[in-house]
């Protein structure tokens, strides 16, 4: 049985990659996969740490995120979309103004 | 180094380059198509940590769905190659600076001791309450002082009681003379399952304490368990007597079980046959004390786990029969199955479960009206209907004051070429 704290050392790589490419990356439909990529890994250390205590509320949990990301997602992107309409851009450094 | 700490290794180090290569690479699509193989390498090491559920819900609703959505909106906008160059320049260093930070900060965390040590507490004993003394009667149950269950008849059963750990008297008491059936003082460990089981040796009343597993039974069977409480001394054999029900046919399935214990737990296929079963005098064939041909009441079903305990029924005029009565307690479903995880979520996780369900339909609304494009105003397609609708008349009532066709014999007016469709979106 490969050890938690193995689990645990790789999402939280993953979860600092996702966070570089929040940081690092202009176009807004990238930023938005590397937040999936942050909630990925934290989902993988919700499991893991699930399996060490032998309980299924982090399953549970986990369920959860990956509701709620979907409806993330759904929000999201339409509102990339709805933007790139006005702005007809998406590097999110160009929208600094809230009139449309 | 197992076999599956190197299948880890593999497959972390394809998550993580894939994570990388999501990051630097130009082209949008190519970025989606990284995500994808790293949502594979997560769901392969859900299957890993033993979350099967999970992993199936990662490739459908991650994988497939959201990652789906993903595309779409890049070929929709054409923003494959969107994006261009940051004017905060620093804020790369800045970024690497943070992310050090955050892994020395979780590596100290993890280097301040092994998670392996830490695990859950065992959970609070559970024990029920089978009445088998024959000759007691209706008795009422009393746990340290304390009735549990009133009028208690031979052959009924109080469900699991769950207590602290710790020390309990378990008393039976006649309830018209107070007279003490049976008193024994009992210890419970936490995380102890079983079952308290009356029966009487002789005349001799006594209290087994059975211990159980009520542990996920195998896939697709049911685990089973005998206790022998039949009054007369004898030891029983649980023997399979085969289609014919010929005494020189038989085929021992659990033998030997001395009175007042219990046999080992045995796991049994789901539905198999139990009508040609029968309790017999252990080693003697033709001494059938019951049969369990009763399809109602003797059965294997998948995750549940039986206790048949084996009884002396007092009958009228100090005789008596056998009789066979199951036990059953559903067995814990196995960790991370669907199982598992849907008891929980309607049980413990209802509220949260309705309030995802309300939200998703909110997400559902929201993303419609946000890419809703409003329709132009009346006005403004009246306007444009109006105008196309009198360049025709227009030209032939000058055509009439002119006195010829405007537009020349034969040759019709060409349309121009659609500009807004050219140019594209």
């Amino acid at each position: 049985m490969v050890q938690t704290d193995a689990y645990v050392m790789l999402s939280m790589v993953l979860f600092i990659l996702g966070a570089m490419g929040v940081l690092l990356r202009r176009n807004a439909i990238l930023v938005f996969m590397s937040v999936e990529l942050m909630l990925n890994a934290a989902n993988l250390a919700l499991v893991a740490f699930a399996r060490q205590w032998g309980s299924s509320d982090g399953h549970l949990f986990v369920f959860f995120v990956i509701t709620v990301a979907a409806a993330e997602v759904a929000v999201g992107l339409a509102l990339i979309v709805a933007i790139f309409r006005t702005k007809r851009s998406i590097n999110i450094d160009e929208l600094n103004q809230l009139e449309g | 180094m197992t076999t599956e700490f190197w299948l880890f290794v593999i497959v972390g180090v394809v998550a993580v380059v894939s994570a990388v290569m999501m990051l630097l690479s130009e082209n949008a699509v190519h970025s989606a198509l990284f995500l994808i193989v790293v949502m594979g390498c997560i769901a392969f090491l859900f299957l890993m940590l033993n979350a099967p559920f999970l992993a199936m819900v990662q490739i459908a609703v991650y994988a497939g769905a959201i990652m789906v959505l993903f595309l779409f909106v890049i070929m929709l906008l054409g923003a494959e190659r969107l994006g261009g160059k940051t004017p905060f320049r620093w804020m790369t260093p800045g970024a690497m600076v943070l992310a050090l930070l955050f892994l020395v900060v979780v590596g100290l965390g993890l280097g301040a001791g092994p998670i392996a040590e830490f695990s859950p507490p065992p959970p609070n004993p559970q024990v029920r309450v089978a009445h088998f003394a024959a000759e007691a009667g209706a008795v009422d149950l009393r746990v340290s002082g304390v009735v549990i269950e009133e009028g208690l008849e031979f052959g009924d059963a109080v469900g699991y009681l769950s207590f602290p750990a710790g020390d309990y008297e378990f008393a039976l008491v006649d309830p018209e003379t107070e007279a003490v059936v049976i008193a024994q003082n009992v210890t419970l460990e936490p995380g102890f399952v079983g079952t308290a089981i009356a029966y009487a040796e002789g005349d001799q009343p006594l209290l087994a304490i059975v211990p159980e597993s009520l542990e996920a039974t195998d896939e697709r069977s049911g685990r089973l368990t005998v206790f022998n409480a039949y009054g007369d001394a004898l030891a029983v054999s649980l023997v399979d007597f085969g289609s014919e029900f010929d005494p020189n046919d038989t085929q021992v399935i659990i033998g030997d079980i001395a009175l007042g214990t219990a046999s080992e737990t045995a796991e049994f296929a789901e539905g198999t046959d139990l009508r040609t079963w029968a309790f017999i005098e252990a080693g003697n064939e033709n001494n059938v004390l019951v049969r369990l041909n009763n399809e109602e009441v003797f059965r294997v079903r998948r995750g549940e786990s039986t206790l048949v305990v084996l009884g002396q029924e007092p009958r009228l005029a100090g005789v008596s029969r056998a009789v066979a009565l199951p036990l059953v307690a559903p067995a814990a479903p196995s960790f991370g199955s669907p199982a598992d995880v849907g008891k929980l979520l309607f049980s413990r996780y209802m509220l949260p479960m309705q309030a995802v369900a309300i939200l998703l339909l909110v997400a559902m609304v929201g993303a419609i009206v946000l890419t809703h494009r409003p329709k132009p105003s009346a006005a403004l397609v009246r306007a444009r209907m109006g105008r196309r609708r009198v360049s025709r008349p227009l030209t032939s009532v000058i055509a009439a004051q002119v006195g010829q066709e405007v537009t020349g014999p034969g040759s019709r007016p060409e349309l121009p070429e659609p500009a807004d469709e050219a140019a594209g979106n």
